[in-house]
């Protein structure tokens, strides 16, 4: 991991929305580069294609002009399945969780690696450690309804990490938990980018919060104004 | 995804909506009940029938009765009496039918020209029937009286026309009579009326001279036939009374026969048909020929229909179940967008989203089929029990023993996941297709 390549790099990429019949430009050229090992946030009230940037990234959606790869590949030309196995390199991490409701904190874990065909012996193992990183040791047979806010974000990441994917993208992470719990989850996240090496693209709207990252790429009606290393 | 993955998730969705589940899946249930337990009774019904038709008709041996049309139709509602019409309405079957048609007599010195037809006839046995009474002691019975050749007739019928007290004389006095167990010992439950060496009366109503008298005469009983049960088509019948053929001629004044049974060296398809046509050609078409082989080829036939009929019967309760299923699939689809949003985002492919939702229904349609198919199973024993203990007022020696083929039950599991797996699709195909950004944000 200590070799520096992108993981993902944005070359003027647009997106436009049909909304009814009107045609909305919600990315205008966008160019961003993301290293491996990096932590960027992507800042910007709502309306500024950060959201659009993020389905991008996720590989939820396709560009509809420019070339952005992830993790090298273009997915702007991938078939769905194949931008389905792209996604399996990506941990996605929900403003709202998105668990499972009916599993339990290990089995949504395990769910992505059953997506990703992962051995059952090495789920169970995987799912295990992942929990105790995340400092879950103890909640592993407790389904999200019967965690906190914060715990069940925790469970959210133990599940983005489950694949070792290429970073983790994450979506207001802090934004459905109280203050206390947000500089858990903030602290978590960056003993894992600092301490494990993981990337971390991080979107939100929270100047403070975005602050913490290392760099922070600011968006405007669907263009980047300012990209610059935050004073740590 | 593996598919033991993609089956145990399918499964904790469904565990997590049991009751909905379960309502789901009684609909399979009740399908597949139906169309297993209306198919396992009419092929119990079928194999009974058979079985029994077999028993009483042998394959060598073809019936032939005077005029055309109608012999069948007498044969399966009367013959012997052991089955659905019970104790007394056996005799006017076969032997009625001699007077209806168009001045056409079969007489009982034909059997020596039904012999020289043919090589592959072995010998034929004329049969005089009358329906009558019997009388001894406070028994008052009515029954059919045969007149046969006892020795032409033990040898057509080895298996059935046997004592099982006395004995069946080789060279019977004029007033010999053998009877079916069912004329001495009408109940079957062991009240014994007479028994071997009794005597008895036999009455006949003769109704061809005016004022109609009853006539009367006292035969000595040299045999009890064993129980023979089923349709006696022909052969030997739980209520009859056989007396000799000579001495029916006498009493009943008449040389007409009711029927002459033709036994043939050989049972095979292109014999049995090539001899039919021999006599009714020889009788200038004024006779009716019925074989074994014919009747049960059309009581197979009355048999699939009325399978096709009730199997398509149950088949649409089934339908309805698998409309059943798209409904709560589609429902169920719409509660779990946002579900498949997340599955998406975490890498499943749409296919298998789509393997999910069928698998979901192929649990449905497992868990329904089984379950169906042991309740049909059931139900069909049930039935069975009430048809068999006198329903039909049988009074016994007639019981249905439901028949699950593997075919039926093969076919039973198949259609109910089938069904179930076809409503499926369309829902299943709408999720899978779910574009991952839209199902995200859907709340």
């Amino acid at each position: 991991m200590s070799k520096t390549t992108s993981v993902v790099e944005a070359i003027n990429v647009t997106k436009t929305y049909m909304l009814g019949k009107i045609p909305v430009e919600a990315l205008r050229g966008v160019n961003l580069k993301v290293e491996t090992g990096d932590f960027v946030s992507i800042l910007g009230p709502s309306g500024s294609g950060k959201s659009t940037m993020l389905n991008l990234i996720g590989a939820l959606d396709k560009p509809t002009s420019g070339t952005l790869l992830i993790d090298g590949v273009d997915i702007g030309k991938l078939n769905d399945n194949q931008l389905a196995d792209i996604r399996l390199k990506i941990g996605f991490v929900f403003q709202f969780f998105n668990l499972i409701p009916r599993l339990t904190a290990h089995d949504n874990v395990e769910l992505a690696m059953s997506i990703a065909n992962v051995g059952k012996a090495e789920k169970k193992k995987r799912a295990l450690d992942l929990l105790e990183t995340v400092g879950l040791k103890d909640r592993v047979n407790h389904k999200p309804a019967e965690l906190s806010g914060g715990q069940q974000q925790r469970v959210a990441i133990a599940r983005a990490l489950a694949n070792n994917p290429k970073f983790l993208l994450l979506d207001e992470p802090t934004g459905n938990v109280d203050s206390k719990t947000a500089s858990e989850v903030l602290s978590l996240i960056k003993k894992l980018n600092t301490e494990k090496n993981v990337s971390i693209i991080m979107v939100t709207h929270d100047q403070n919060l975005a602050r913490e990252a290392r760099r922070t790429v600011e968006m405007f009606d669907g263009q980047i104004t300012s990209d610059m290393v935050n004073n740590q | 995804m593996k598919t033991i993955d993609i089956f145990g998730y399918a499964f904790s969705a469904i565990k997590l909506r049991k009751l909905r589940a379960a309502l789901t899946t009684l609909g399979v249930i009740i399908g597949i009940a139906a169309i297993v337990a209306l198919l396992s009774i009419t092929q119990g019904l079928q194999a009974t029938l058979t079985g029994q038709l077999n028993q009483g008709l042998s394959a060598n041996t073809l019936i032939v009765t005077p005029g055309t049309g109608g012999a069948l139709a007498g044969a399966s509602s009367g013959g012997g009496g052991g089955g659905f019409g019970g104790g007394g309405s056996g005799g006017a079957a076969l032997g009625g039918g001699t007077s209806s048609n168009s001045g056409f007599n079969l007489y009982v010195n034909y059997t020596s020209e039904i012999d020289a037809l043919s090589p592959d006839i072995t010998s034929s046995l004329a049969i005089i029937s009358r329906t009558g009474y019997i009388q001894t002691g406070t028994l008052n019975r009515t029954v059919t009286i045969y007149g046969v050749d006892f020795n032409q007739y033990s040898q057509l019928y080895g298996t059935t026309f046997l004592a099982a007290s006395g004995t069946i004389p080789t060279s019977p006095a004029e007033t010999s009579a053998v009877v079916g167990t069912r004329v001495n010992q009408p109940g079957q439950n062991g009240t014994i009326f007479f028994g071997a060496g009794d005597s008895i009366n036999i009455i006949w109503a003769n109704a061809t001279v005016l004022p109609p008298v009853n006539e009367t005469y006292t035969s000595n009983v040299a045999g009890v036939l064993g129980k023979i049960g089923g349709f006696g088509i022909g052969g030997p019948s739980d209520t009859g009374v056989y007396i000799p053929i000579d001495k029916a001629e006498s009493f009943f004044g008449t040389n007409q026969a009711d029927m002459i049974l033709v036994q043939l060296k050989s049972s095979d398809n292109a014999t049995v048909s090539t001899v039919s046509k021999l006599i009714t050609d020889h009788f200038s078409n004024q006779v009716s020929v019925i074989s074994a082989t014919a009747v049960l080829s059309l009581l197979t036939s009355i048999f699939s229909i009325l399978q096709l009929f009730l199997g398509g019967i149950a088949a649409i309760s089934l339908l309805v179940a698998g409309i059943g299923i798209m409904n709560i699939m589609i429902v169920s689809l719409i509660e779990r967008t946002r579900e498949i949003g997340i599955l998406k985002a975490l890498g499943m492919k749409s296919r298998t989203v789509l393997t999910i939702f069928l698998g979901e229904s192929v649990i449905i349609g497992l868990i329904g089929a089984v379950v169906g198919i042991v309740l049909g199973w059931i139900l069909a024993n049930i039935t069975a029990r009430v048809l068999g203990s006198g329903f039909f007022g049988g009074g016994g020696g007639f019981t249905i023993t439901p028949l699950l083929t593997p075919e039926v039950f093969v076919g039973a599991l198949a259609f109910g996941i089938g069904v179930s797996v076809i409503f499926a699709l369309y829902p299943a195909w709408r999720a899978s297709k779910l574009k991952p950004v839209e199902a995200l944000r859907y709340e």
